[in-house]
């Protein structure tokens, strides 16, 4: 992280550097912008391995934009938000597919009383991010922000350059989504028992 | 204790949402920044930058002046488009018997054109 100490520079401006042939922007927008795509592809696919790929795939896409870029059209992280976002969408949809059980969630090799209960906890995390997977994307972005990032409407909005009042409505809708599309699956993932 | 599976409450939802988002995320391992730096040196710009090339339908606009500009024309086509259908419409055929457009127009005429007459002797 030392390298991006103290550079506060936007990255729509590092990235016009990098398309005139700044190595030193690419550096900067590596340690600013590889954490928090690594973090939001993991949390969508939940798989260390997967989750590198996308992030250098998403990584490869920006770099390979950077000429193009025309500055004040898009933000530069909502713009990679979205493709990762995306990226991660196709490989959810490439999963095999079905009701999610404890079988079809991977032993831990060493086994321990809480076991059953990790087990449990994998197969709930693969069914709401198989279920996310399937919400039309604006949907899918509202919800993914607002609950795995901790974001407000109002940045919400912000990043995704609609009214607060339609972040409210697109949360609403993708959790009335996520519900209906969870119900037939809830003995499975356990809320009967809990 | 069963839940209601045909009303599953929010609480639920948001209980699953809360347990993802609070699940660790693993660093991020000193390979993958050391790929994406290799991505970005391999594909990194020559100094100055790359001139790239409008695409077509910008070129296109940029031409013919602006959007401003594609809107007035787009205006105007549709604007005469209109006028053209309703003069049709408000003098209809008539309007050319009376100009004297079809003078020349026989039915026999026409026939012939094909070299039918002439097939048949």
């Amino acid at each position: 992280m030392a390298l991006d100490a103290g550079n506060h520079e936007d990255e729509a401006v590092l990235l016009a550097r990098y398309a005139r042939g700044d190595a030193a922007a690419a550096r900067v927008l590596t340690m600013r912008l590889v954490p928090r795509v690594h973090a939001q592809a993991f949390r969508l696919l939940g798989d260390a391995s997967e989750a590198e790929d996308v992030a250098q795939e998403a990584m490869m896409r920006l770099w390979r934009i950077a000429p193009e870029w025309r500055t004040g059209e898009a933000k530069v992280t909502t713009w990679l938000y979205r493709v990762v976002a995306n990226l991660c969408t196709d490989r959810l949809r490439k999963r095999p597919r079905g009701d999610v059980a404890l079988d079809a969630v991977a032993e831990p090799p060493d086994p321990a009383p809480s076991v059953e209960v990790k087990m449990q906890g994998d197969a709930r995390m693969l069914a709401l991010r198989t279920a996310l997977a399937d919400l039309p994307e604006r949907q899918r972005m509202a919800v993914v922000m607002r609950h795995f990032d901790g974001a407000s409407n109002p940045q919400i909005a912000d990043r995704l350059g609609i009214s607060t009042e339609a972040v409210e409505s697109l949360t609403a809708r993708g959790k009335r989504a996520l519900t209906q599309a969870l119900k037939g699956q809830v003995a499975a993932l356990g809320y009967e028992d809990d | 204790m069963t839940q209601d599976l045909n009303n599953v409450p929010d609480p639920w939802l948001d209980d699953l949402l809360d347990k993802v988002a609070q699940a660790p995320v693993p660093e991020v391992p000193a390979d993958l920044m050391a790929r994406v730096m290799a991505d970005a040196q391999h594909m990194l710009p020559p100094p100055g930058g790359v001139i790239t090339a409008p695409p077509l339908w910008r070129q296109v606009i940029g031409a013919l002046g602006g959007w401003g500009s594609v809107g007035g024309l787009v205006a105007a086509g549709v604007t005469g488009l209109a006028i053209g259908l309703g003069a049709v419409d408000a003098t209809g055929m008539d309007a050319l018997w009376s100009l004297g457009v079809f003078d020349g127009y026989d039915g026999q005429t026409g026939l012939s054109a094909f070299g039918w007459d002439y097939e048949e002797g």
